[in-house]
């Protein structure tokens, strides 16, 4: 199936679930503060856009913020591993201790011992973005061709060649599958980490604005927040899908096969 | 024969008389300010009028208002009228049944001497600790009206080690309850600011029911808030200890002695029995006095003059009747 | 022409080599390759004719022995090079990057080098796929790719360890020519490994026969026929003696080793 044809058959099949979800709730006569029509939440959003829009863009600068730092961190702790195994066996413990413990009961703590609010987000987001492309990126900085890198040893490449031309390039598509990972995973931190907080400062994320809609029974609102929300995952997969294809597809088994 | 008959009859029809299942659902974990409800189960008394009641407890950050729309609990306890003004608004089929605090015990409460012995040095603090209920509720009108500023806002999770710890900070609680958990863990006396002393004059601990309920089962509500209030002169002036028994096997952090000092302070506060329950009993409620808090919040540009009608907002028919105060003069209190 | 130059470039003496855990790869080898020399290294799987590459390539130390050959002269630059039994090319980069990697290792630009890669690429035929990724390429193709590869500095020692072996008689007998047209631009000492009688007959000078377990060298022989070689040699006298003398000496190895 061409790219156009299934873009169009994900387009309807989504139209479809909303017009049952449209026709479900006024056949049924639901209220809106139980569960509001898709087309009551569209207005919602559209009367209340300037604020949730705010909310949005916080809500994106903590996701992505807490991603790259992920990635940063995440890069160079493995780089570090790659070079020294012995700090690998001494810290990888570390590591898979935090992510294991589940943020919602470490965000609190967090929350008291960080003074900046938005810090405090930031390091519960990280905490949870940033193991996947730690452990990818570390199999994926050995996972270097034997004989490349007997080839690199023979014509005398110095560690800085090594790193930029062999083991970099062998390590991208294992970090990018952690990446993809992550990216969600990055949102899920904000998100969670500011349920948890509630308003940080002058700017709160869409987290918060669906807190307080639910505090205030004001559903169509939650939904507005939460349409956002999701919105913001499936950008967060298309964005890394995409990304992954451009770096990878030429070459990379993972991205050259066609399924359809 | 007759008479043996009559009485099986009788017995019969107290049987048949089945105990409707009622679910009250709070807004905190159980503390003295519930206490009046949890001495009616205790005591037998909502049995007596034939109502089999379930409480449960709310927390710092459990939301229970949505399962009264929902159907899943029968009332509702909250804990100011901001909540009813926004479920109107909403078009959230609710109403307010009851009152039974005639003042809002909501307080911030600070350090000794750090500066915050006046009320509008409150709004300087860097740190205030308030739980979600209150952050979207009176934190918004503190913020309208006296200058409170969102930068301060920490979750308040039930401790009060993170207030204890830091000096600089305030904050909320029932100033009934929490400035006794702060003598009995700081070892000092908390300085206090009650909301209701600088403008916030709503009802609180009110009952919320479905306005389906008070339209189709009236005969119910009215028994649930009669008990409730003859619980409350029983729990006030009356034998506690069941009460407070049931209390602490809900909320094993409390301590007996806790529940003593905050009656204590309920009664000289004059949180539940002033005012108008003095003279038409606990759970007084007038319209003047909810048009007059509306029009409040309305100054403080929480609400537009037309977006609630108050109309609906709560309803008289189940209270100002008097109801408990036999009870309470035969307990012999004043 | 290896007469001429009495000093051999590449030198084994009595070389041991042994692996953990307790495997003799090889025992007292002994053996000499001279400036423009074509040897091939013939034997049975595990008779440790890879190692012998590995050794000379200083990819690897003996045991006890000694070895001798540019690749382990200290200072000395790229003369070595090396064609693994697999392409052992990068698959993230084109073809062009791939075989101009030796001399960018050597601190070149892609200036400098662009006119004699290209050139290169045209003598083994792989000039329209120059922006090509190996994912793209054939068995057959990679594999000019990389002995374009290991041409591109010029080597003094050429080493080869089965890079035929993979692929299907065709594509390896015109690959056996064009090596030989290759290989007589420049004239490098090779070392071609391979368990085929044909192909060292073809290309080879001298074939040296290897037995296994422990690896030594049993027997050497002589192939006369003068470069260039057309296709016709397969059919004359010459080859078809060779590879009777080969094969019995195989044959005679094997007995031994089944015998030891």
């Amino acid at each position: 199936m061409s790219p156009m044809r299934s873009v169009w058959l994900s387009a309807f099949v989504l139209l479809g679930l909303l017009a049952v979800w449209e026709w479900g709730v006024r056949a049924a006569g639901i209220p809106a503060y139980t569960l509001p029509a898709p087309s009551l939440v569209v207005q919602t959003l559209a009367a209340h856009w300037g604020s949730l829009a705010a909310s949005w863009w916080f809500t994106l600068k903590v996701t992505f913020g807490a991603l790259a730092l992920a990635c940063a961190g995440g890069v160079l702790i493995a780089a570090v591993f790659a070079l020294s195994p012995t700090l690998e066996r001494a810290l990888f413990p570390v590591a898979v201790v935090l992510q294991v413990t589940p943020i919602v009961a470490v965000a609190p703590l967090i929350l008291i011992y960080v003074e900046s609010t938005t810090a405090a987000l930031l390091l519960c987001a990280w905490i949870v973005a940033f193991f996947p492309i730690l452990s990818n990126t570390v199999v994926g900085l050995r996972a270097v061709d034997a004989n490349l890198r007997d080839l690199f040893e023979l014509y005398r490449a110095t560690p800085w060649q090594r790193l930029a031309l062999l083991r970099a390039p062998s390590a991208l598509p294992y970090f990018m599958a952690g990446l993809k990972i992550s990216g969600g995973l990055s949102l899920i931190g904000a998100v969670t980490a500011e349920m948890v907080a509630g308003a940080a400062g002058r700017e709160t994320g869409l987290a918060s604005r669906i807190l307080e809609a639910s505090f205030r029974t004001e559903t169509p609102k939650m939904f507005a927040a939460l349409t956002l929300l999701v919105a913001t995952g499936v950008l967060i997969f298309w964005l890394f899908n995409a990304l992954s294809r451009w770096l990878l597809g030429p070459w990379h088994t993972s991205e050259s096969s066609r399924s359809d | 024969m007759h008479k043996t008959l009559i009485a099986v009859a009788l017995l019969a029809a107290g049987a048949a008389q089945a105990q409707d299942k009622v679910t009250f659902a709070t807004n905190w974990k159980a503390q003295a300010a519930h206490g009046g409800f949890y001495q009616a189960v205790a005591d037998g008394t909502y049995r007596k009028y034939g109502l089999d009641v379930t409480l449960q407890q709310g927390g710092p950050s459990v939301n229970n208002r949505p399962l009264l729309p929902a159907g899943r609990i029968d009332f509702l306890m909250t804990g100011n009228l901001l909540h009813s003004f926004d479920n109107v608004k909403n078009k959230v089929p609710t109403v307010v049944v009851a009152a039974m605090f005639q003042k809002d015990p909501q307080a911030l409460m600070a350090h000794p001497g750090q500066g915050y012995e006046k009320f509008e040095a409150l709004k300087n603090a860097p740190v205030a600790f308030v739980a979600k209920d209150g952050q979207f509720s009176w934190w918004q009108w503190l913020k309208a009206v006296h200058g409170f500023k969102d930068e301060a806002l920490k979750p308040y999770n039930y401790n009060l080690g993170p207030w204890l710890a830091n000096v600089k900070s305030i904050q909320q609680g029932y100033s009934v309850a929490e400035p006794i958990y702060a003598e009995n863990q700081g070892r000092f006396k908390p300085v206090v600011h009650l909301l209701a002393d600088h403008g916030f004059s709503t009802y609180s601990t009110v009952i919320e029911a479905r306005t389906e309920t008070v339209k189709t089962r009236p005969d119910l509500v009215q028994r649930f808030v009669d008990a409730s209030i003859v619980g409350w002169v029983n729990y006030l002036y009356g034998n506690r200890k069941p009460a407070n028994a049931m209390m602490l096997k809900d909320n094993p952090e409390m301590t007996e002695a806790e529940i003593e000092a905050s009656v204590a302070l309920m009664k000289s506060q004059g949180i539940v029995d002033s005012g108008e329950a003095a003279k038409s009993g606990i759970g007084a409620m007038s319209a003047a006095r909810i048009q007059d808090f509306y029009g409040q919040m309305v100054k403080a540009g929480l609400y537009k003059p037309g977006d609630v009608d108050l109309a609906q907002v709560a309803t008289l028919q189940f209270v100002n009747k008097g109801v408990g105060q036999d009870v309470k003069t035969k307990l012999g209190a004043k | 022409m290896p007469e001429t130059d009495p000093s051999p470039l590449i030198s084994l003496h009595e070389v041991h080599k042994r692996f953990e855990p307790g495997v003799q790869a090889l025992a007292g080898v002994s053996l000499a390759v001279h400036a423009g020399e074509f040897v091939a290294l013939l034997g049975p799987s595990g008779c440790g004719k890879s190692t012998v590459l590995r050794l000379v390539a200083g990819l690897d130390a003996p045991s006890a022995g000694r070895v001798d050959a540019p690749a382990l002269r200290p200072g000395a630059g790229p003369a070595t090079a090396f064609v693994f039994q697999e392409p052992t090319l990068m698959p993230w980069a084109s073809v062009f990057d791939n075989v101009w990697l030796p001399l960018r290792l050597q601190g070149q630009t892609h200036a400098d080098v662009a006119p004699k890669v290209r050139e290169l690429l045209a003598a083994v035929g792989l000039s329209a796929f120059e922006r090509a990724y190996p994912a793209q390429l054939s068995g057959g193709m990679k594999m000019r790719a990389s002995i374009a590869r290991a041409l591109v500095t010029r080597p003094q020692v050429l080493l080869m360890d089965e890079p035929f072996a993979a692929l299907d008689d065709f594509t390896r007998q015109k690959l056996n020519a064009d090596l030989l047209q290759w290989w007589q631009r420049l004239q490098p000492a090779a070392l071609f490994v391979t368990h085929s009688v044909a192909e060292a007959v073809f290309l080879s000078q001298r074939v040296l026969v290897m037995a296994a377990r422990p690896g030594r060298v049993v027997a050497t022989v002589a192939v006369d026929e003068p470069y260039p070689r057309p296709a016709a040699f397969r059919h004359s006298t010459a080859y078809h003696t060779a590879c009777r003398a080969l094969g019995a000496a195989l044959e005679a190895a094997g007995h031994e080793a089944s015998a030891a």
